[in-house]
Order: C-alpha cells, then structure tokens, then sequence
C-alpha cells in the first residue's frame, strides 16, 4: 500500500507492506537507520523516536497508522545539520554514549523529556529514560548529559527554581 | 636482520605462547612522569558526533543494491536427529530466492566434529537450513512454512546438582572432563587450620545482551567477499570464513566499521556469516543475515551456570593456610574450558590451593567469553568464601584480605611489573566509608543496611602480534592505520590521541581508520581486555617511527641533530628554544614524497607477571519483609597501569559495574529440563539493568603507569571492573542480614529464604 509519512519536516511517500513497522518504513524505505532495530517487541528502546512530540518504540508502531501525524527522528535533530542540538552536545561532552546503538533513542526520550519538563529531577529522568535499555552501561553519563542541559536552561518565568518537594 | 622470540600473552586466563618478531628499534618506555600532550587528556570521543548524529553504521544499518534477507530454520527439539526437512513450501512461496541447507554446503565443522546445518540436533534452537528471500517479512513467513520431523533422544539442560552425579551419554554430548591442580598440600594444611569454612555457591546462565544482535551482510561479486560483521575481530572472522569456504584470505575483506556491542560473544565467525556468504555466492546478490532477539537468546553464546564447593582455612589472626574449591560449569554442547579456579589461584597469598574443575557439556548452545569469562563466578565463590570465614574468624572483611595480600604473583611465585591492590583497598575503604561507619549500619528492623567489599585480579597485559602504520600527508595530517575494531570502548579515540602525542600534533589533525581488514594491518581480537596495550604500544611505534624520518628531515632545515629536536603542537623545535618549523611546513616541501612510519607491538617481558587489579565496595538496603536488595552506593579503585584517556576508561568502569549489578541482581537464562529449551527469551523476561536500577557510582583509576609491561605503560581495563561487583554486593547483603544469600542472581525469594533459615547452604 502507499503511505506518505511526515518526517522531520518533509513528506515521503512510499510503497509498504500493511504489516510493516513504522520502523521498517523508517529504515528501509525512507532510509533514516538512525532508529535501531533491538528487541522488535517494544522492550529495548533502541527504535525510539517522536510521533506528536511523544517518545514511542517505532517497532510496535505500524506505519500505515502513523500517516499524517509529525515524525522526529535522530536525524532531524541537528537542525541546521551540522549544528548539534543542545542533548547532542551534552551527550558527547559527558561521554554518555559506548557503542552507541541505543544513542539515538535515548537522546529522543531525552529530548522529549526536556520539552516537557525543562528541569526534571533525578527521579524524574530516571522513570523518563528507563524504557531505553544500554547494556553498556552508559546510564550515570546519560543522566549527567540530561543535568547538564538542565542546568544550561534558562528557568523558566513563575515557576519556582526548587520545587516544594525537593 | 629480524630475530623471533616466544612470548607469553595471556588471554582471559589462557596462557598462548607464540613465536613473535622482535622489532628493530622499540621506544624507550613512558614512565609515570613523562610528559604527555594529549593523552591522559578527557578528549571527546572522535565518533562521538557520528553517534548522537545516526550517521554511525552498524552491521544492522548496511542496505546495499539487491539485498536479500535471510533467515535460519531452528531445531524445536533439544537433541535428536532431523528424519525429513522439506523446504519445497518454502521455496515455493514468491520472494523466496535460496534456500541452504546441510546437502548444500562443503564440510563445515561446526559443533566439534559436527558439520553445519548437519542432521544431528543437540541443542534446541540449533539452526539446520537456511534461506533468503525479497525481504525480511518474507523470509519469515517461508520459515513457517518449514516442514521438519525429527526423531527425539533424551537430553540435558541443567546441571546436575547435590548428589547426582555427572555422567555422559545424553545425545551428542562430549563427555565432562576434569582439571585438578594443586599447590602446595591442601590436606596436611587443613589438618592444621585454626579455622575452616565450607559452602557451596552457585551463579546462573547469564547472557550477553549487546542490543546489536550478530549479524553479517556478505557480498559475494566474482573472486571477492565483502563482509560486513558485528565483530570483536575482523581479522579472525576473515581467517576462519577462509577456511569455512575453502578461499583465500586475500580474498575477503571483513569491515565493522561500528559494532553495537560485544561483550565476548562477538569473536568468531557465526552461521549468520557463513550463510549469508553462500546464500550471496547463490543468488549473486548482497545478502543479509541478522540474529533477532530470540534468537540472540539461545544461540549467541552465554556465561555458564556454574556450582562452586569451596573450603577456606585460616589461622586464629586470619591468614590463610588452605583454599579448597571444586567447580562444576555447565558449558553448553560447545566452549572452551577455561578456569573458574583461577582467581583461587591468584587473588590472594594462600601456600597451599587445591582446584578441580569439572568441565559439563549439555544440550543447551555454545558458552562464550562473557566479560571477565570464568573470574567473574570464581570471584563470587571465592570473595564470598573470604567473608564467610571473617565473619567466623570475628575479623574485618577487609583486614583478612589486607592479611592476605598478594604481593607478588602467588601462582608463578614472581614478581609484579606493578601491583597497586592495596592502594585500591584503602581508596575504597575511605570512600565507603569503612570501618566505624559499616559497624553502625542498621541491623535491625524492615530495612537494614551493609556494605561490602571485594577484590579482583585479571591478567590484562595484552601482547604481540599487533600492527599499525602512521602515513603524514602533505598538509601536516596524519592518518593512522590499523586493523582493530572498537566495541564502544573508545579505541579508535585513544588510539589517535598516542599517535597525536608522539607525533606532536593536534588530535583533530590525527585520522585513525579501523575495523577494515583491508585498510590496516593485523591486530588481535578485542578480548581479554588486550587491545590497548597490545595495539597501543604498535601505534606508539609507527607514530615513533615516522617522527624519527620527520626529524631527519628537520635537522637538515633547522641546522640541528634529530637527536635535538622535539614534536610540540604542531611544530618541531630544537629542544628548549628557538627557531621551531611547523611540521606541515616539512610535509610541503617533501611533496608527494610520503613518511610512513611502522609499528608493531613487541614481545611481553619475561619472569614477570601482568595484572590489573581493583576493589569495590557496596551499600545495600534489605527489606526483610519482600527480600528485596537495594544497591545505594558502589565505590570502585582500579589499578590498570596508564590511562590514556580518563573519561573513557571511566565510562568503561561505569559498564563493568552496571553488567556486575545486573548479574549480581537479576539476571539469568531459565531452561525447561522437560522441554528442554530455554524459557525467558527477549529483553522483557531476562532483565538488563535499566536507569531505575542504577544507584550512585563513584569509580575511578588510580594507577599513572606500568612502563616496565610495555613502552605505552597502559593495561587493560574492560573485564576487571565487572568481576568484583556482584561480590562486593553479596557481601553487603551478608553485612545486612547476617547470613550468606548463596546463589546469584540474589532475587527476593532467595533472600526471604537466607532469611528464614538463617543460612542457606553454607555450613
């Protein structure tokens, strides 16, 4: 069947099976590998990317459904390419990242995390991030990534800088 | 004139002495005090930028023109024999391109004396044919579309425990073998002891896990074999492809350009190489053969289940006088034998130490390396053993390992180019906060706290045969060659930095090129925490190599001896003053003339022994009422000789630690003795340690430089930091509780059990 996905700010339109993943679609057919392929069962993250702004694990989704709705991908992050998005800069500078395989996905979890929550807690990202698997073991670094663009964040206006429950 | 020498290098506790070249000239070693630019520097990964780009690809992400994908067909029986295979559904289904099975193929040896895709099934799971198809959905479906009847034979899954006895005869299976060894006179020791304490420790089948699965995408086009693999080692999956199809070596050329993850179990060429090549040779057309997570579950190697007895004797002060351990591992239908009794061996000063180990082979796939391969159960039987008897003997954990502190090697009775364990202890200690603070841990109640400790020994030193080559180009840069593969440690970035601090020149003018075994000599496989110092001091060496043709050069321009001139920043200057020359002023004027050094790692020293050692310790809260343990704090010192870049070697402790908790904790591979095959496939039933389960990490290095293991003064560092992780746990759970949870993963219903019994298997 014919399908047009909005990725990253342009429109592809491709040829699928009715079965196939948002992630295959994304992979094999507009050709952005960034997102992995890990577990195809929704438990690794590593296929991760934003559908509406929301993280979701693109190998559970299908792409048929996931027609007209924006897509964000790693590859769409940089924006102009060759300037890093703030996460990306973080991830590199604290060393967040080993083989890097799940890097994308977790950086897109980051990303949405941030967008909705400027300054979370460390509790906060710890639940936030804990759909990304690394079995390297990248997880303290990630966390220092995420602090670090908090930090760099500028407040924002009427909310207070530590919240009651801190 | 070239002259041979053996040489020892040592592997993951395996001793292989080899013939190696000495080289012409070898650097003068880098001491502790040598003044480096760049390395010892937190320089940012160089393919940091491609990796939280997308752009860095792995195996998984290769697409070439006309690609099909292929599948394996899987036994669904545990041992037997395959009666009929009839794949004629499968060809027939459109899209379906080749189909591969035992008829097929050349003699491939595979499991032992066993040819690939052969009849005879010994483990479930085991792949029997092969296929390729349009795309991945359609192989799939031809898959289902298998016809297989098998005829079963009884099998084994488990090790045998308590007072079965360990026998041969389950279908297809080698029979177990035995190693004992001793030193000194266990029994007469024994006979003497003021103190003797026996248990019996068990650690699960652990697997693995890289989120890349194996995989390769093999491009047959006339002579030539293209290979794209997931690899810990281009250049043996080249050699044994060789030989698996019969071709040359200069025939294929193996590329892991980035590899998501190893961990051991990436270091030979798999079934997904050799089908994907024949399938490509078939169809003429690029093939792609990728493992997906079930299958990573059951045929992609393991650390084995394996069951220690251990004796521990002491004097009344806490010295020991005897260990006693006799191990059962349980290897799968194929592995190598390594030594779980090693560390017993090797860990502490003990005159006299008694080892059997007994070597079970059953119907479950092959075990592979594992991170810290057989140190990392030895470590939990022995490290455990050690607070055992402390607690008998009413002494400090940590005083009765300070008493027995190593510090020559206790195995070869020799010394240690370096040996810092002790530093590592104290560093610890303080960190934790030992001693008075650990006395006041609440013991009572819900909730209570330990901390615990515990040491490691690995032999990390690396060795010959590895090669690099350093090319200056015409504007000053440099390109380093050399045939490694980076597995997410940062080789390629410390590899640039050595080459950058010899040649004097800024790391973003240094471009490394690996993981191409057309593209860079020879090195050896990333395992055994042996890359640095073995390709290390090669690169040192052809960067060593090319500065000194720079410098002849540059006498002549600066009217000065190349004895006198120094690299800093780009420029080269007569030592200490004026005038200096930019090296691409040199590089300019020599035109296309090329400088090309050459490195290669020399042989190892002799009658001396190479070790990283290290020492964690853990904070753990226990809720008695659920079992479950809580890890809050673990503290890591490790000695690894130099650190060429701080900020990777600290993210590798931090993923030796995170491995250690995951198998301290929960992880383990279930296998139904009745159905003989493995149960909790996937990331959701085996559990990987996520962000929520991390507790705080405070890790770092504390050795500057062992010049006398090589010329680089580096040791290795990725399987030390896992081995005393799941011990140092468990010993804070025994701090917590009083009584020893003797069998990993320590699950809550193990726990409630220690609990209520008091004890559990320890006597």
């Amino acid at each position: 069947m014919r399908i047009a996905l909005a990725v990253n700010g342009s429109v592809h339109t491709l040829d699928v099976e009715p079965r196939a993943s948002l992630l295959d679609a994304l992979r094999d057919g507009v050709g952005l590998t960034g997102a992995k392929l890990g577990c195809e069962r929704g438990e690794c993250g590593t296929c991760t990317v934003l559908v509406r702004g929301r993280p979701i694990y693109s190998c559970l989704a299908l792409a048929c459904e996931s027609q007209h709705v924006p897509i964000e991908t790693i590859e769409g992050l940089a924006n102009p390419p060759e300037q890093l998005h703030p996460i990306q800069r973080a991830f590199v500078a604290a060393d967040a990242l080993q083989c890097g395989f799940c890097t994308p996905g977790q950086i897109l979890s980051a990303t949405a995390l941030l967008r909705d929550n400027p300054r979370p807690t460390d509790a906060e990202i710890k639940r936030a991030m804990a759909g990304n698997l690394c079995r390297c073991g990248t997880y303290p670094k990630i966390r220092k990534a995420i602090q670090a663009v908090t930090r760099a964040s500028p407040r924002p206006s009427g909310r207070p800088a530590v919240r009651p429950s801190e | 004139m070239k002259r041979f020498v053996t040489t020892t290098v040592e592997v993951e506790g395996r001793e292989e002495t080899t013939v190696v070249e000495v080289p012409a000239f070898e650097p003068a070693p880098w001491g502790p005090d040598a003044a480096l630019e760049t390395v010892g520097e937190r320089a940012p990964r160089l393919d940091g930028v491609e990796k939280v780009t997308g752009r860095a690809r792995y195996t998984h992400d290769v697409r070439l023109p006309g690609m099909l994908h292929a599948r394996v067909i899987r036994a669904t029986v545990a041992a037997g024999r395959v009666t009929r295979l009839d794949l004629s559904r499968a060809r027939a289904l459109p899209g379906v391109r080749a189909t591969l099975t035992g008829e097929d193929l050349p003699r491939i040896y595979w499991l032992g004396d066993e040819p690939l895709f052969g009849s005879a099934i010994h483990y479930w799971g085991q792949p029997i044919a092969a296929l390729a198809a349009d795309s991945d959905a359609v192989a799939r479906d031809a898959v289902r579309l298998a016809r297989v009847t098998y005829r079963s034979e009884p099998f084994r899954v488990r090790l045998p425990t308590g007072t079965e006895s360990i026998r041969s005869g389950h279908f297809g299976v080698t029979p177990p073998e035995t190693r004992r060894e001793e030193r000194g006179d266990v029994a007469a020791a024994l006979r003497q002891a003021d103190v003797t304490v026996t248990a019996t420790y068990r650690v699960p089948v652990a697997l693995h896990q890289a989120l890349e699965t194996h995989g390769s995408v093999v491009s047959w086009e006339g002579d030539r074999v293209t290979v794209y693999d997931s690899t810990q080692g281009i250049f043996r999956v080249r050699r044994e492809l060789a030989e698996h199809l019969g071709i040359g070596q200069h025939q294929i050329r193996v590329i892991s350009e980035y590899m998501g993850g190893g961990f051991g179990a990436k270091s030979s060429c798999g079934a997904y190489t050799v089908a994907a090549a024949l399938l490509s040779k078939a169809t003429g057309r690029p093939v792609r053969c990728v493992w997906d997570r079930h299958e990573e579950c059951v045929d992609a190697g393991h650390r084995p289940e394996t069951e220690f007895r251990v004796t521990a004797a002491a004097r009344r002060d806490g010295t020991l006088v005897a260990l006693d351990v006799e191990a059962w591992v349980a290897m799968g239908v194929v592995g190598w034998a390594g030594g779980p009794g090693k560390i017993f061996q090797e860990q502490y000063r003990c005159p006299n130490v008694r080892v059997a180990q007994h070597f079970w082979y059953g119907n479950v796939g092959g075990m592979e390396a594992f991170r810290g391969p057989f140190h990392v159960e030895g470590a939990f039987a022995l490290e455990s053993a050690i607070d055992l008897l402390a607690s008998k003997l009413e002494l400090d954990p940590l005083e009765v390992r300070r008493r027995n502190h190593a510090t020559q090697d206790p195995a070869k009775a020799r010394p240690y180019t370096t040996e810092l364990l002790s530093e590592c202890w104290d560093d610890v200690a303080k960190r934790i906060g030992w001693g008075a603070a650990r006395k006041k841990k609440k013991k009572t109640g819900r909730f209570v706290r330990g901390l615990g400790m515990a040491s490691q020994v690995w032999g990390a030193a690396g060795g010959p045969p590895a090669y690099a080559l350093v090319r200056l180009n015409r504007d000053g840069t440099a390109l380093v060659q050399t045939g490694t593969q980076d597995l997410g440690t940062g080789a390629r970035t410390i590899f640039a930095q050595i080459a950058a601090a010899v040649l004097g020149l800024p790391l973003e003018d240094v471009r490394i090129v690996i993981g191409d075994t057309d593209a860079g000599p020879y090195t050896n496989t990333s395992w055994g925490s042996m890359t640095t110092p073995s390709v290390g001091p090669a690169v040192r060496m052809a960067a060593e190599d090319a500065k000194r043709q720079l410098f002849e050069i540059a006498a002549e321009l600066l009217h000065s001896s190349p004895e006198q001139l120094k690299a800093s920043r780009g420029r080269i200057s007569v030592c200490g003053g004026e005038p200096s020359i930019a090296i691409r002023k040199i590089t300019a004027q020599l035109g296309d003339i090329m400088i090309i050094g050459r490195g290669q790692r020399g042989p190892n020293p002799e009658g001396v022994t190479m070790r990283s050692f290290g020492a964690q310790a853990a904070e753990v809260e226990v809720d008695r009422l659920t079992g479950r343990v809580r890890v809050l704090r673990i503290v890591a010192a490790h000695d690894c000789g130099r650190v060429i870049n701080p900020e990777l070697a600290e993210s590798q402790l931090h993923g030796g630690i995170i491995l250690g908790l995951g198998y301290a904790l929960f992880e383990r591979r279930e296998s139904d003795a009745k159905l003989g095959r493995p149960l909790n496939l996937g990331l959701h039933e085996y559990k990987i340690p996520t962000h929520a389960d991390i507790p705080e990490i405070d890790a770092r290095i504390i050795s500057v430089a062992d010049p006398a293991a090589n010329h680089v003064g580096a040791k290795g560092l990725a399987e030390p930091p896992i081995i005393p992780t799941a011990p140092a746990i468990a010993n804070a759970v025994f701090d917590a509780l009083g009584v020893q949870v003797a069998e990993l993963p320590l699950t809550p219903a193990r726990v409630l059990e220690a609990i209520k019994t008091g004890s559990l298997d320890t006597h």
